[in-house]
This record gives C-alpha cells, sequence and structure tokens, in this order.
C-alpha cells in the first residue's frame, strides 16, 4: 500500500473516490488508526484517511446536538462539550491500551466501530447517540443521511446501517450526534471475593432494582490483580455504578446497597475513585499488558456470559472481564485464540457474537474478526453492500471475507 | 369519520341518527384493543372499529344486511367495553341497535337460527313459560352432547348447559317497615329470568332495604323489561315491553311517593336507562319514558345513598367481578366495591376487569364458542385472586360464571344483606 | 390547493388472476385465515388516517412465521404486492392497501411467548400490542418504555415498522433503542433472525435499518425487546402558562439547563379543552397553553428536579404549578394525554401532523403553525412532545366537505415544510407512509433518495412490499 489520500473537504474525497472508481483501485478507509487491528486485513491499493476533515460544524449545548466533521479527534470534542458540562453518553472505548496503537481516535472512528463502554448498558450504544451523517458512497455521490432532531423517522435509517459499518459502506464526512448533561457526581458499589455465577446473580439483582445503574461490571480475581491502584484489593471486584444529582446518588446507593447485602457485605467507594475504575473497566486495562495473547469480545445475554466462560474453560485457558452485567465478555485468551470452540459454545449457550480484537498476523489471516453470519443474513449484507459500493472500493474484505465464502458455498449448494 | 349519506336518507330518523354517531368516529383504532371479540379472534372485522365500518358500509348503500356483515354484527357481545374505551365519545350501543333493527328487518336467517331465537324470545322473557323450560331441560340434559355435535343445534345444547341444576327455592318475604320510619319508597323491578334463576338476589334486595326503612312498591303488571329482545333486533317486542313497564310504573308515581326504580340485574338496568332514547321517536310516550329512565337506578347506586355504616373488617376475601352492563353500560365501577368495603369485605379486582365474561344476554346461548373461551379466561382471572366468594351485579354473568368455577358465587346485594344483618347466602354453606 | 396522493396503479395481471391468488392462499391458510368476501374487505380499506381509501385484494391473517413466509413466498412468485398491518392504528396511512395487494395482518399473532427478567428482555409475537407487554411485565416491577399514545391498541410489529416514539422517550428513547431482534420474513419467504437477548449485532445493523422501515424491507413476526426496571416514583406536574410562547421558551430553558424529566408535553388552549372533556383530570382551563412535566425516582430525587424545574418556569412568568396528589390522578393526567387525538373526533375531523424542529425553534414553528391555519380559515390544537421537539398539530376540519378537506392537507403539508426549513424533519415518530411520501422532496435530495431505494430493493427486488409508500412514485429506480 502506497498511496495516502488525505481529502481537506467532502468534494476532495469525491474526487479522490471517484477516481478509484475510474482506476479500479480499492481504498482501505482510516481515521486516526487507532483501531487499525480491528477487523479482517483489507486488501487495498491505497488509505483513504479522514483526519483532514477536521473541526466541531455545530454545537447548540441547549438542544444537546453536535455536528462534527469525521476526522475530529476525540479529545477535541470531548473538551468542547466538557466545556458546558456535557458528554457522549456512550462513554467511548479507548482501544490503544488494548490493541497496542498510537495516534489519536477520531469521532468519526468512534461511531464507525460502534465503540460503545460501559454506559452503553443504560444509555445505548454509539449508534443510539447518532443521528445524522453525511456521507460519499462507492459511486462518489455525496449522501446525507438522517437529520440533527432526536426524534426522525423519515425514511429509512441510513444512519444506522452506516454506524458500526468499519468504513465499508462508504466514506463518512460528518457526523450529527445527541449529547447529554454530565452527571453531578458518580458512586460505585463494590461487592468482593464473587465468583462469576454469584456476580451475575447481584448484577441482575442490582438491574431490577429501581436504582438506575448505569454500569455493572464483574472481573474475576485473576484479572484484578492487574488492577492494583485502582481498588487495591486482590480480589474479585464486582461493580455497579450509580451517576446523577448527588443528593440522588446517596439515596439510591444506600438503597441499592442495602438490597445488595444479601449477598454480601458492600463498600461505596467515592467519584473520583469510582471515575477511575469505570475508565479501567472501560478500556479493559486488565488484558493491556500482554499484547502477545489474544482478545475476544463477546456478547451474549447477560446471564450467558459466565456460562460461556465456565465452559470455554473445559477445553482452553482464559481469562474474562465482565461489563454490561455480565453480557459482555472480554476474554484473553493464553494460547491459541481457539475460535471454532468460542463460536461454537456461544451458539450453545443461546446465541451473542465474538469479535477478534487482537492477535498475531497470522491468526488474523485464518480466522474471521466478526462473527460469521448465516447464509441468507451474509447474502443480504452483501446485496446492501453492492447497493452502497457496488464497485467494492471501500475497505474490502474488512468486515466479511467469509461473505463471497459463504455466497460461493451456497451458490455450490444450489 | 367522512360519511356519504343523501338527504333523502338521512330523513329517517334512524339513519340520521347513526350518521352522527359515525361521524364522530375518527378510526383510531383503540376500541379494537378492549374488544372481547376482537381479543379473541384477532379479526378487524370482530372489532368495534371493523363493525362500525360493516354497518356504515351497508346503511350508506341501502344495503339489506347480508350473511358476512351478520356472522360479525351477531358475534357483537354488546358489552360496550369499546364505548368506555373510545376517546371520540362514538356511541356504539345506538349504532349497533339500529344495525341489529335494520337486520332483522332485511335479512332472513337460516332455519335452526330462526327457530331458536324464536324460542328464546318467546320463553325467556315469561317467568312461567321460563321455569317450565328449565324443569325440562333439567330431563333433556344429557341429551346436550349429541346435540352439540349438528353445528346449528349447538345452541340448543349451551342451553342445557347453563341450564341450574337444581330448581331454586322461593324465599319468604320480609315484612314491610314501619311507616313512620320510612326513608323512602322505590319500586324493585322484578325481571323476568332473575326470579325464576335466584329468587334468593331479590328477597336479599328487599330485607336489606327493610331493615334501613326503605318501602317498596310492587306494582302489578310488571313484565320483562324488554332487553333481550332488543338485543336480538326485535325492536317492536321491546317497545311493547317498555311501554307496558312504563305505563304500569307510572301509575304508581302518579299515585305519589316513588324516589326511584331500582333494578338488580344491571343487564336490564341499562335497557331502563335507554327507554328515554328507544321511545324518544313516540309522542304518547317519549316524555314517560324520559322519566322513567331518569328515576331507574342499580341497586348499588341507591344503596350509596343511604350511607351505610362501616362494619369491622372480615375475613372473606370477595373477587368482584364487574358486569359490562354496569362498567361500560352504566358507568359504574367503583360503587359496588366501595359498599363491599365498607361492609368489611376484602375486595379484589381480578385482571382484565374489562372483558365480558361471555355471557351478554343470549349469547351465551347463541355464540356458545366464543362464550366459552371468554368464560374460561374470565375464571381464570378471577381464580387467579385466590377469593372466598364472587360477587356480581347481573345475573347472566352469575350464571355464566357459576357453570365454570367451584367457588361460590353471590349477588353483591347478597353479600351486604348478610353483613348488616341478613341470613348468609345459601350458596356460601356448601 | 394540493392534488390528491396517488397510488401506484394496479398491476393488471394480478386482478385479472384474482380468483385463483384467492383459493391459492385459502390453502396457505387454513382455518379462517383468508378475508375475501367484497363486504369483508370494506373495513381493511385504511387505517386511522382515514383521508384515503383503498381496498385490497384480500387479507391474509396467518397465525405462525411459516404462514407468513408461505403467504410471501407465494406473492413474490406471482408478482403479488403486500401490505403489512398491525392494529391499522397508522396515522400516515401506512398501512392503506391496494385493489392489487393482500393485506398481511398480524392481529392473530398476538402471544407474549417469553419473559425473561433476569436478562430484561421480553420476546414476543409481532401483533402483540405495545402495553400488553408493561401489563405483563408490570407486577415484576418492569415495563416496556416506548409508549406511543396509541399504546393500547398498536402493536410491537407496527411500532417496529414506524420506529414508534411516545411521551416518555425523551429519557428511555424510541423503539430502536428498545429493540433487541427480530424474527422476519423477506418478501421470498426466507425466515431471518437479527439480533437476540444480546447486545448490538456482529455485521452490519440490520436490525438498526429494519427498525422504521414502515413495511419495506420484509414482515417481522417476532420481537425481543429490552424491558427496564420501573422507577420508584414517578409525578406528572401540570405548569400553566398564558402563552405557547412563554411555554415553549420554558421547555428550550430546562433541557438546556442540562435537565431530563422523563417527559414533557405541551397543550395548547384548544387542546386542554378537549382533552379535559373527555379525561376530566383536572388541567387548568384558564391558561393559554400547558406543560405535563413528568419526574421520577424516590421522593428527593423527584423533589430536585421539580425544585429546579419551577425555579425555571417561574422565569417564563408560569401561571399555575399543579403536582398530581395520587397514583390515580397520575393515570388520569396520561389518560386525557393519550386519548388526545381520539377526544379530537369529539369536536371536528383532523388530520395530525408530526413534524420534529429543533427545540429553539418551537416557539417560532408555533406561530407559523397558526398563521397558516388560521390564513386557510382553518382551526388548530397543538399538542405534543415538547422534550424532543416533536410536535403534532391537529388541523381541525369537516370531513364532509371537500375544499376544506383539502385546504387542511394543504395546511399540513405547509407546516411539514416549514418545520425541514426550521432543521427539523417530516416525521417524528409517525412515518412517512402514504401521506407524506410526496413531501420527502423537501427533505432529501434525488441522490438521498435513490440511495434509501437502493438499500430497499437488496431486501425487495421487485418492489412488492407496500409499494405505493415512502419514496415518491416518480424517479424510482428500475428493478
Amino acid at each position: 500500500m502506497t498511496d495516502h489520500y488525505r481529502p481537506q473537504s467532502e468534494d476532495e474525497a469525491r474526487d479522490v473516490i471517484r477516481q478509484a472508481l475510474e482506476t479500479g483501485m480499492a481504498l482501505s478507509v482510516i481515521g486516526g488508526n487507532t483501531r487499525s487491528g480491528l477487523g479482517n486485513c483489507v486488501a487495498a491499493d491505497a488509505e483513504l484517511c479522514s483526519t483532514g476533515l477536521c473541526g466541531v460544524v455545530d454545537y447548540e449545548p441547549g438542544e444537546m446536538v453536535m455536528t462534527a466533521r469525521t476526522g475530529t479527534p476525540l479529545f477535541e470534542i470531548e473538551a468542547a462539550l466538557s466545556a458546558n458540562n456535557q458528554m457522549l453518553a456512550f462513554e467511548p472505548v479507548d482501544h490503544r491500551g488494548m490493541m497496542g496503537t498510537q495516534g489519536e481516535p477520531t469521532i468519526g472512528g468512534v461511531f464507525l466501530s460502534n465503540a460503545s463502554g460501559p454506559r452503553r448498558l443504560s444509555a445505548g450504544a454509539a449508534r443510539d447517540s447518532l443521528l445524522g451523517l453525511r456521507f460519499v458512497n462507492g459511486r462518489g455521490e455525496a449522501i446525507r443521511a438522517g437529520g440533527r432532531v432526536m426524534k426522525n423517522v423519515t425514511g429509512l435509517d441510513l444512519v444506522k446501517l452506516l454506524a458500526g459499518s468499519h468504513g465499508t459502506l462508504g466514506f463518512v464526512t460528518e457526523v450529527t450526534f445527541r449529547v447529554l448533561p454530565r452527571p453531578e457526581t458518580q458512586a460505585t458499589i463494590v461487592l468482593y471475593g464473587f465468583d462469576d455465577a454469584t456476580a451475575t446473580n447481584a448484577m441482575a439483582a442490582a438491574m431490577a432494582q429501581p436504582a438506575d445503574v448505569s454500569g455493572a461490571a464483574h472481573i474475576p480475581r485473576a484479572s484484578a490483580a492487574s488492577l492494583s491502584g485502582v481498588l487495591g484489593e486482590d480480589t474479585a471486584i464486582t461493580a455497579l455504578r450509580l451517576e446523577g444529582l448527588s443528593a440522588s446518588v446517596a439515596v439510591r446507593a444506600t438503597s441499592l446497597a442495602a438490597r445488595l447485602s444479601a449477598f454480601a457485605p458492600t463498600v461505596t467507594v467515592d467519584a473520583a475513585e469510582s471515575a477511575r475504575l469505570w475508565r479501567a473497566i472501560r478500556d479493559v486495562a486488565p488484558f493491556q499488558t500482554f499484547q502477545d495473547r489474544p482478545l475476544w469480545r463477546v456478547s451474549v445475554a447477560p446471564t450467558a456470559g459466565h456460562r460461556l466462560v465456565a465452559a470455554l474453560r473445559q477445553k482452553a485457558e482464559a481469562d474474562a472481564l465482565y461489563d454490561w452485567q455480565g453480557g459482555l465478555v472480554w476474554l484473553q485468551m493464553n494460547g491459541e485464540p481457539q475460535a471454532d470452540v468460542l463460536r461454537r459454545t456461544i451458539a450453545a449457550i443461546g446465541g451473542g457474537h465474538a469479535t477478534l480484537m487482537r492477535a498475531s498476523a497470522a491468526q488474523r489471516v485464518a480466522i474471521s474478526a466478526f462473527e460469521p453470519q448465516p447464509v441468507a443474513i451474509a447474502a443480504l449484507s452483501a446485496r446492501i453492500k453492492a447497493k452502497l459500493d457496488p464497485a467494492e472500493i471501500f475497505s474490502p474484505g474488512r468486515m466479511a471475507p467469509d461473505i463471497r465464502k459463504t455466497m460461493q458455498i451456497a451458490g455450490m449448494r444450489g | 369519520m367522512q360519511t356519504s349519506f343523501t338527504p333523502a336518507q338521512l330523513s329517517d330518523p334512524h339513519v340520521a341518527e347513526s350518521e352522527k354517531i359515525l361521524r364522530r368516529c375518527v378510526h383510531c383504532g383503540f376500541c379494537t384493543a378492549t374488544c372481547p371479540t376482537y381479543v379473541t379472534l384477532g379479526n378487524e372485522l370482530d372489532s368495534p372499529r371493523g363493525r362500525i365500518y360493516l354497518i356504515k358500509d351497508m346503511l350508506e348503500n341501502d344495503r339489506p344486511a347480508d350473511r358476512e356483515v351478520v356472522t360479525h354484527i351477531d358475534r357483537c357481545l354488546s358489552c360496550l367495553a369499546c364505548t368506555t374505551t373510545c376517546p371520540s365519545g362514538v356511541d356504539y350501543m345506538h349504532l349497533i341497535d339500529h344495525a341489529r333493527v335494520h337486520i332483522e328487518q332485511t335479512y332472513r336467517r337460516p332455519l335452526a337460527d330462526r327457530l331458536i331465537r324464536s324460542l328464546l324470545a318467546a320463553v325467556l322473557p315469561y317467568p312461567a313459560r321460563f321455569r317450565a323450560a328449565l324443569a325440562l331441560a333439567r330431563v333433556a340434559r344429557p341429551l346436550a352432547p349429541l346435540l352439540r355435535r349438528a353445528a346449528p343445534l349447538a345452541p340448543l345444547a349451551a342451553m342445557l348447559d347453563l341450564a341450574p341444576r337444581h330448581a331454586a327455592k322461593r324465599p319468604e318475604r320480609a315484612v314491610p317497615p314501619d311507616s313512620a320510619l320510612t326513608r323512602g319508597r322505590v319500586i324493585l323491578l322484578e325481571g323476568c329470568a332473575q326470579p325464576t334463576l335466584d329468587p334468593g338476589i331479590n328477597a336479599a334486595t328487599v330485607r336489606l332495604l327493610t331493615r334501613f326503612g326503605v318501602a317498596i312498591a310492587t306494582p302489578k303488571g310488571e313484565g320483562c323489561c324488554g332487553a333481550l329482545v332488543h338485543h336480538m333486533g326485535r325492536e317492536q317486542q321491546a317497545l311493547a315491553f317498555a311501554r307496558r313497564n312504563i305505563d304500569v310504573w307510572m301509575r304508581e308515581i302518579d299515585a305519589g311517593g316513588i324516589d326511584a326504580i331500582l333494578i338488580t340485574a344491571s343487564g336490564c338496568g341499562t335497557t331502563i336507562k335507554d327507554y328515554g332514547h328507544m321511545l324518544r321517536l313516540d309522542p304518547l310516550y317519549a316524555e314517560k319514558a324520559a322519566k322513567i329512565s331518569a328515576l331507574a337506578q342499580d341497586i348499588t347506586e341507591y344503596l350509596a345513598t343511604l350511607h351505610l355504616e362501616a362494619l369491622p373488617k372480615r375475613d372473606l376475601v370477595v373477587a368482584y367481578h364487574s358486569a359490562c352492563s354496569l362498567q361500560h353500560g352504566q358507568k359504574i365501577t367503583a360503587l359496588p366495591k366501595l359498599l363491599l368495603k365498607t361492609a368489611g369485605f376484602t375486595v379484589r379486582d381480578p385482571a382484565e376487569g374489562h372483558l365480558c365474561c361471555g355471557s351478554a344476554g343470549t349469547y351465551n346461548i347463541l355464540q356458545p364458542d366464543i362464550s366459552a373461551t371468554l368464560r374460561r379466561r374470565k375464571v381464570k382471572n378471577i381464580e387467579a385472586t385466590k377469593p372466598d366468594v364472587i360477587a356480581a351485579g347481573n345475573i347472566g354473568c352469575l350464571t355464566q360464571i357459576a357453570s365454570a368455577t367451584a367457588i361460590p358465587i353471590v349477588h353483591t346485594v347478597e353479600l351486604l344483606d348478610w353483613a348488616y344483618g341478613g341470613p348468609k347466602p345459601l350458596k356460601l354453606n356448601s | 390547493m394540493s392534488q390528491p396522493i396517488a397510488f401506484l396503479p394496479p398491476r393488471a395481471d394480478v386482478l385479472s388472476q384474482r380468483e385463483r391468488i384467492i383459493a391459492d392462499l385459502g390453502r396457505l391458510l387454513p382455518d379462517g385465515g383468508l378475508v375475501h368476501e367484497a363486504r369483508e374487505l370494506v373495513p381493511f380499506e385504511t387505517d386511522a388516517y382515514v383521508a384515503y381509501r383503498q381496498l385490497p385484494l384480500a387479507v391474509a391473517l396467518p397465525r405462525t412465521t411459516q404462514e407468513v413466509s408461505a403467504v410471501l413466498d407465494y406473492c413474490n412468485r406471482n408478482g403479488v404486492p403486500v401490505v403489512p398491518r398491525g392494529a391499522g392504528t397508522s396515522l400516515c396511512g401506512g398501512a392503506i392497501p391496494q385493489p392489487d395487494a393482500v393485506v398481511l395482518g398480524l392481529s392473530r399473532m398476538s402471544a407474549i411467548l417469553e419473559v425473561d427478567l433476569e436478562n430484561r428482555v421480553a420476546r414476543v409475537q409481532a401483533g402483540v400490542t405495545n402495553l400488553s407487554i408493561s401489563e405483563t411485565v408490570g407486577p415484576e416491577g418492569f415495563f416496556y418504555a416506548p409508549d406511543p399514545s396509541s399504546q393500547l391498541a398498536c402493536t410491537i410489529g407496527g411500532n417496529i415498522g414506524m420506529n414508534s416514539g411516545g411521551a416518555h422517550c425523551l429519557k428511555y428513547g424510541v423503539t430502536t433503542n428498545n429493540l433487541l431482534g427480530v424474527t422476519m420474513v423477506l418478501m421470498d419467504g426466507t425466515i431471518i433472525t437479527l439480533g437476540g437477548s444480546h447486545l448490538d449485532s456482529a455485521g452490519y445493523d440490520l436490525l438498526g435499518l429494519v427498525c422504521g422501515s414502515e413495511g419495506q424491507l420484509g414482515v417481522v413476526t417476532e420481537a425481543t425487546v429490552r424491558i427496564l426496571a420501573k422507577a420508584e416514583g414517578a409525578r406528572p406536574v401540570l405548569f400553566g402558562f398564558a402563552t405557547s410562547h412563554e411555554a415553549g421558551a420554558c421547555v428550550a430553558d430546562v433541557i438546556g439547563a442540562g435537565i431530563i424529566p422523563v417527559a414533557i408535553e405541551f397543550m395548547d388552549k384548544q387542546a386542554i379543552e378537549i382533552c379535559e372533556a373527555f379525561a376530566k383530570a383536572g388541567y387548568p382551563l384558564h391558561v393559554g397553553a400547558l406543560l405535563i412535566i413528568e419526574v421520577e425516582g424516590s421522593e428527593a430525587e423527584m423533589e430536585a428536579m421539580l425544585a429546579a424545574i419551577v425555579a425555571i418556569a417561574r422565569r417564563h412568568g408560569v401561571m399555575t404549578v399543579r403536582e398530581s396528589q395520587s397514583a390515580t390522578e397520575a393515570a388520569l393526567i396520561w389518560k386525557g394525554r393519550k386519548s388526545a387525538f381520539g377526544a379530537t373526533g369529539r369536536i371536528a375531523d383532523y388530520i395530525c401532523m408530526d413534524g420534529t424542529v429543533p427545540l429553539g425553534k418551537l416557539s417560532h414553528v408555533l406561530q407559523r403553525t397558526e398563521e397558516i391555519c388560521t390564513g386557510l380559515g382553518l382551526r388548530v390544537a397543538n399538542v405534543f412532545h415538547a422534550g424532543d421537539g416533536n410536535m403534532h398539530p391537529l388541523i381541525l376540519f369537516d370531513a364532509n366537505d371537500p375544499a376544506e378537506a383539502a385546504k387542511a392537507e394543504a395546511a399540513g403539508n405547509e407546516i411539514l415544510k416549514v418545520c425541514v426549513e426550521a432543521g427539523g424533519c417530516l416525521t417524528g415518530e409517525h412515518g412517512v407512509g402514504i401521506e407524506k411520501r410526496d413531501l420527502m422532496r423537501f427533505q432529501f435530495s434525488q441522490a438521498d433518495l435513490d440511495q434509501q431505494m437502493a438499500v430497499r430493493y437488496a431486501f425487495d427486488a421487485g418492489w412488492l412490499l407496500n409499494p405505493s409508500k415512502v419514496f415518491p412514485l416518480e424517479g424510482r429506480p428500475a428493478a
């Protein structure tokens, strides 16, 4: 890959894409490149980079809406929001630590990878905050989708389709998203020493309470050890976060702690410590140290997470960290990625999906980074891709090397 | 909603009234959600909105009723849950009444259907005939399974199933109150089917009222209120019943001192409260009918005016079944429960209280399948409240629910009579 | 004055084959699952958008996903258009059929299949009503958040089709934010499952694309939805203002101050009178505009949030503040609000608009709405979700007066254009349907629409699903 395009405007981007269309050049769409290991290896002739499209276009704090060009560094967005006591509701994950990458994450990268953190459980994913966008499709046409108001059902929701599409459906130039007031304070109720099953029960019990829990995670002992300095105990940690007005958080913390006392004594940690803990959970701090160990991100039903890990451990050695009430499982493999075993087990316990976040180059070639899909859905996805990017210009192979394989198999079956 | 009637069509006051009702409907569909037949069958045609549309189409085109329209109108229970739900205030009751008359006048039903309807209209409103029929039913009950196999005869099987196993005993009458202590004077509708099926209800009412100093007039010559035939679209027969009762009661009223006409079967109450409307076009009766309707009260409405004392709590759980004619027809919802609570009972509301039990006059005979489905659903909801006894304010519901549960079911007034010094209802002894 | 909205011309080959199609479909749907008698088709000719009516070819009422698949497969092979229908409560004509189309009604698929409290999900058939989910999980302390005003009657399938919102989505989001999975049937009869009890999808977000697609991409037969723990308490509070302008400014300031109540609903004088007449909820009748602001949480939380809101309202000259004193009163306040559209039927026919505008433009758009309607000699009542700028002007008219009906439609179109010009959109939660189809060009360029239509083709290459809706008839790409 030699060429690198960094358009400064949507028009320039269209020119690059039209040129690619004419010359049959495949483009790897990138932003800050902090998630470059995410997805399958891309067979492209050049890079199309969004970082030339930079800056906040419009920000109305009173309406809780911001429009920014996709290459805008996330820290700029967060600084602008912070100045108005606002934030991104979905708590975007910073993938640099776990993936061993450098550089600055962009707001476009956040939405195109649907990078949602612990608050996804209560406030929705990145895709839920995204209200509108502009993109250049594979025909070199500039397209607008969605808008800038929260409620909008006018036409097909291409916004959702593009969110999380990892740059395979178009080159997004601008995003408009909803923001939320930053909570006045936060507190976290911590329970120590639970095994995974007990922790899952405790988290389900907490989520069934009218306490507005905004984060529910469990860090088993083996993973908690590397969190030294955050909570400083050599034991498993089950954490439940409460956010809001100070008075309200205090009231809810007391009543939730009382409810959970049936499980074990609880400790309530203050705002600063709580913030540090949830940042560590968000960025999967326990699994940042051993970059040579494969890392999976698995989404299953909350009560299935610990059963998945238990079943997997019959066949392979793995460390786990649970977020989203137990439904988001970060799995660090002590050895091979064991993709087939993992994916079979997920299917057996009621379904979900596993994404390979970190692996050796050889492993990445051999394993589909995203969960392979049933034939009908893979075929549908391929048809949709063809409607946005008929010449397969954008990041070919990144999301679905298996689509064509699957189609071939389906074709052979007749 | 848009309508298209010609001025000529609108010169018929019945059509004009229906047009006015139709104009109010905005087709929002809220009514579908609380309609027992839509909930059961899941077909727009068996919902209030669907029927309104069928009726609109039939009336606008001046068309005689046909098999399809009749099928769906016949399936309506006239429970009027839709009327409670409707935010636009569509007067569904009078629209479906009009449609039923139109059907009766323009549609020839299959022979078996005609015979069964004629039989019902000739027997049910007349206590002597009804008693004889019940005696016959007790003998013929073994035939029910046989009848059920032939579709047109299924209603006969349903009739046999519903008939009580034993003839009701006639209870003794209460002694009238001392005239010096009289707090009021009322007419108590004797009724037709109810005293035959369960004479204990009016007996309890008389005892209770008498105990609280209410004198009861029993004018001679009163008959069926007309509800049963009214719901079959037999308008002339229904109006004849109404006129007869109006004449009888007006004589008593003119003699002086009647505060109210009390009804213990809420199905009858809804109809008597509608006499004023039914006879609005009859110059001789319009005014009298309006007066009678204004005087008509459900027994619980009148009891509430007596401000009965609060009694200590007793250890008995009552599941209160709200008869459609009370809750939807007359909009009496909280009152009976309040009376029961004041009398010391623990009252529970079964889930889906807005749904009909499937009794609905002669519906359980004419539409046995839907009726049985609704009965199962109702009984399940009632039994889920784990009651000691079920209370309701309408004889139709009492008969219907009793045929499918072992839990005793009584009229609200029987529990009140017991609580305020009367005998324990017989059904609670077994 | 606007022209009546055109439907696609019926396919002659389908009409000429009517008898055969009915016979074939009848075999696929035993047990009374096919409605085809002329009389019986009439009640299916429209939904809650009664301005337009078209008789369908037949109505299919399947009981299982397999039956839905069989019907779609048959229609696909025979080129028969299909119009999906839930409870027929669409306010934009989303379920209005056409003479060559089979209405596919999901009303007989109304079972709640599974409630999983630990994972906080419910799996239901598409014909289940919105409210019945909350009623089922309510006794356990849970609820399903999206609450369109028609929630008593409207179905989850329809909610997914229109991505329905409601009063409480200010805090809890709309359908797409509370939907975890669906089982759906594609036009060729293929049954697919998207999502499940877990969060987010592998691959493209097809679930997000399907939600709000107005029956254009497939027919949803089952849904897995998120259920939430109910708040400790909830209290609607009535704030009466002299004018709509003050009420609108108050809303913008409340949100601007970073306060997000569960709901902020707006009613103008006309709407207050209509709703009070039906619900007798105790709405103040002497004010010019009313906000219903609901706060929830513990007593302390509600008090704290209310104090902040009251302080802002005072700055805008609030005339009355009344807190509901009991659960019954709270229920009445909501009953009045949620029955507003139907209750309007007591005084006139109406069409209901659904544009959404940025909060800062509320007052401006309200004023323009009033000007447009009075300019045409029409009355208007406003009742809407102010917290998220989702407006619902109810334009009152006499449906038996064709000239006035046309004026009402013209006024509606003008109002929606004002919404788009103000930076908003044509529809916030009701959908485009037939009603707003020809206005799509005010919001989207041809290239935008072409891209949406191209994606639609990936699902239904024969353009058989709800074909007259959403996209303007002119400029559709060839198959």
